[in-house]
């Protein structure tokens, strides 16, 4: 059993969901970044998605492209997000990393990305634009190394289409909830909650919900139906006010957005 | 290659490792419902029928085949010949996909069209037919394109457009096509996105060119009729690719012409300041597309610099990759200031005032025709006018209008 598989299990025993949060590597820089995710998993994230900067982020409403815009302004490489990862991973190795980033970015390492990402104890991979149809060769490499590759289903997503997403899906299932960009405003329906709930009887992978989930009511919301909540913009956001982590109410600020997004969900 | 058997994009939408749908899931259905009605209609004789009309009475086509004959005694080599894309209606060869494009979007019931835009020629063109066919209309265009093309800024709001403002990332036309992705995935359901050019995910780099083929197939026509035969050489710029895609792909099986197509090379490829990813790029992923980009190392999408907004662009169509791997087409490039002469060398002989686009085919053209045989032909796809660039041409020299 892989950590992915680990930590829902526990959380299923405990009837518990998961806390998943998105933060971008290198924003506001490396080293703050680093202690930001440290944080994350102590105050008890479930699992952690890292975004790799990407000089056109073409699925990130505001929030994120900042932050995006913000990390390249350092230079930051995806070797060094990896060096990263590695370095949190030997402290929290039960924690799962998954990197989401866009496809050049991952193409820039060439063959050597798959071993790179085992060597740095990389759990999976979001690509946003790598759907289902042109995954084949890298689902393969990735399967190799054990690497999952967390798929994305959106609103629009035929059922013909999910049934085909999910006879090579692992780790968990990402549900878009709105048709839109990352950040974007979030209104819960019940055609969302039974659509998701469609999705589960199809499959026994995990399936969380993200994008536009910014407090604990919604949170709470699509915790109910899902196994699991990402939450990203409302802390990139966060992230965006404090130019250093040494700023200590950035510390204060996120762990308390944590922990009422926490209790929301528990 | 195999040029008999060319057949591209495959069921897949490659040109061979080029091309494909990188795009996030969300717009997957979109993009599935668009080839599929394309893919319907592309043989159906009242549609083509409706955009053979529109051409005509719309555009005014046929576009003339036009012998620049002061400028080739000026040269004192090949014949030149211009095939006259600025006379179309709203100034460019955007005008023939949009046309065609605009009726896919009513065939399947989208009722607002968006589009990028980079020097405003695709906006225009965009507004043009949605006004004509009552369509809400949005035009993403950087803010640094803005400044420099106002005057079709002005054109595209005075034919009912709204335009978007793109200040994110380096601000010019990829920053465009990021934003109006971004809207196209919220707003999915009722809107079609106008790709101007032979790029994005498939379907669209093979939408875009049949549209624009028309270009060629008249070529074809008007060379039988005026030379007996086809040209030695045809010439065009590339950008994303539209108007050299439309001019050459209806020659790419006839070996004998050979083909040509024009990168903005900005400062100079080796300066680094260009805009010319088949001469100096290297293959990755972006809007949607396997395909030559300029890029970094760690594959961060490098700004790009020419004088001609249309062609700052740091891709190129997937099936341009294709085409200059394959080596059916050649590609070049022209600098500023080489772009900047054939600007001026064509307004001053022949009284017809190109795009600054379009100019660094006239550069390349001015380059080999000295050196070639007189009874040697080249047509250049002349794409579009450039009343549009007056302003910048003269800041460009220091002057204010």
């Amino acid at each position: 059993m892989n950590n992915i598989e680990k930590v829902f299990e526990s959380l299923k025993k405990n009837n518990r969901k998961a806390l998943i949060t998105y933060s971008v590597a290198g924003d506001p820089d490396l080293d703050s970044s680093e202690k930001i995710i440290r944080n994350f998993i102590s105050s008890g994230v479930d699992i952690i998605e890292v975004g790799v900067p990407f000089s056109d982020p073409m699925a990130e409403g505001p929030s994120i492209q900042l932050g995006h815009e913000r990390a390249l302004k350092n230079n930051i490489s995806l070797p060094n997000i990896l060096d990263m990862c590695s370095k949190i991973k030997n402290d929290f190795p039960k924690t799962p990393i998954v990197l989401m980033g866009y496809m050049n970015n991952f193409l820039s390492l060439k063959d050597n990305l798959f071993k790179e990402l085992k060597k740095n104890k990389i759990d999976g991979l979001i690509i946003v634009d790598l759907p289902y149809v042109e995954s084949e060769e890298f689902l393969k490499k990735l399967n190799e190394e054990g690497i999952d590759l967390i798929r994305l289903i959106s609103p629009t997503t035929t059922n013909e289409r999910i049934r085909k997403i999910l006879t090579s899906s692992s780790g968990y299932l990402y549900y878009i909830s709105l048709k839109g960009v990352t950040g974007s405003d979030l209104k819960v329906s019940d055609e969302l909650e039974k659509r998701v709930s469609e999705i589960k009887n199809q499959t026994n992978l995990p399936v969380v919900v993200g994008f536009g989930i910014k407090d604990a009511e919604t949170a709470k919301k699509m915790s109910v139906c899902s196994d699991g909540v990402v939450v990203g913009s409302k802390l990139v956001d966060e992230i965006s006010k404090h130019s250093l982590y040494k700023d200590n109410l950035l510390k204060e600020n996120l762990m308390s957005i944590i922990g009422e997004l926490r209790e929301g969900i528990s | 290659m195999d040029k008999e058997n060319y057949d591209f994009p495959d069921k897949d939408g490659r040109f061979g490792d080029f091309g494909g749908k990188y795009v996030s899931e969300t717009l997957i259905s979109a993009l599935d419902q668009l080839e599929e009605t394309y893919n319907k209609i592309k043989k159906d004789k009242a549609f083509l029928k409706e955009v053979k009309n529109d051409l005509e009475t719309f555009v005014g086509r046929p576009s003339p085949l036009y012998f620049a004959q002061r400028w080739t005694e000026n040269l004192g080599g090949a014949k030149i010949y211009l095939k006259r894309e600025d006379l179309n209606h709203t100034g460019a060869h955007k005008i023939n996909n949009t046309v065609g494009q605009v009726l896919l979007a009513k065939k399947m019931g989208k009722k607002r069209i968006i589009a990028e835009t980079g020097a405003g020629q695709h906006g225009v063109a965009t507004a043009a037919v949605a006004a004509r066919h009552g369509l809400e209309c949005v035009i993403f265009m950087g803010e640094e394109d803005i400044e420099r093309q106002s005057p079709n800024v002005y054109r595209m709001k005075l034919l009912g457009a709204k335009v978007c403002a793109v200040d994110s990332g380096t601000k010019t036309l990829k920053d465009a096509m990021n934003e109006a992705m971004r809207d196209w995935v919220t707003n999915v359901d009722d809107t079609h996105y106008i790709i101007g050019s032979v790029a994005g995910p498939h379907p669209y780099p093979q939408i875009v060119r049949d549209f624009n083929s028309i270009v060629g197939i008249e070529l074809k026509d008007q060379a039988r009729e005026v030379f007996g035969r086809y040209p030695d050489k045809i010439i065009a710029c590339v950008g994303g690719g539209s108007n050299a895609m439309g001019i050459f792909y209806p020659f790419l099986k006839d070996n004998s012409v050979d083909l040509i197509g024009v990168e903005a090379g900005g400062s100079g490829v080796k300066s680094g300041k260009h805009a010319a990813p088949l001469s100096d790029g290297s293959v990755g992923v972006l809007h949607g597309m396997k395909t030559y980009l300029m890029q970094d190392d760690g594959g961060q999408i490098l700004s790009t610099h020419s004088v001609s907004a249309g062609l700052d662009y740091p891709g190129v169509g997937p099936e341009h990759s294709y085409l200059r791997d394959s080596g059916r087409v050649v590609y070049e490039s022209a600098t500023d200031d080489e772009a900047l002469d054939g600007f001026h060398d064509l307004t001053k002989t022949e009284g017809i005032m190109p795009a600054l686009e379009t100019a660094h085919a006239l550069a390349f053209a001015k380059k080999i025709a000295p050196n070639l045989d007189k009874e040697e032909i080249i047509v250049v796809n002349l794409s579009g006018r450039g009343d549009k660039d007056m302003a910048n041409v003269a800041k460009v020299e220091g002057l204010s209008l």
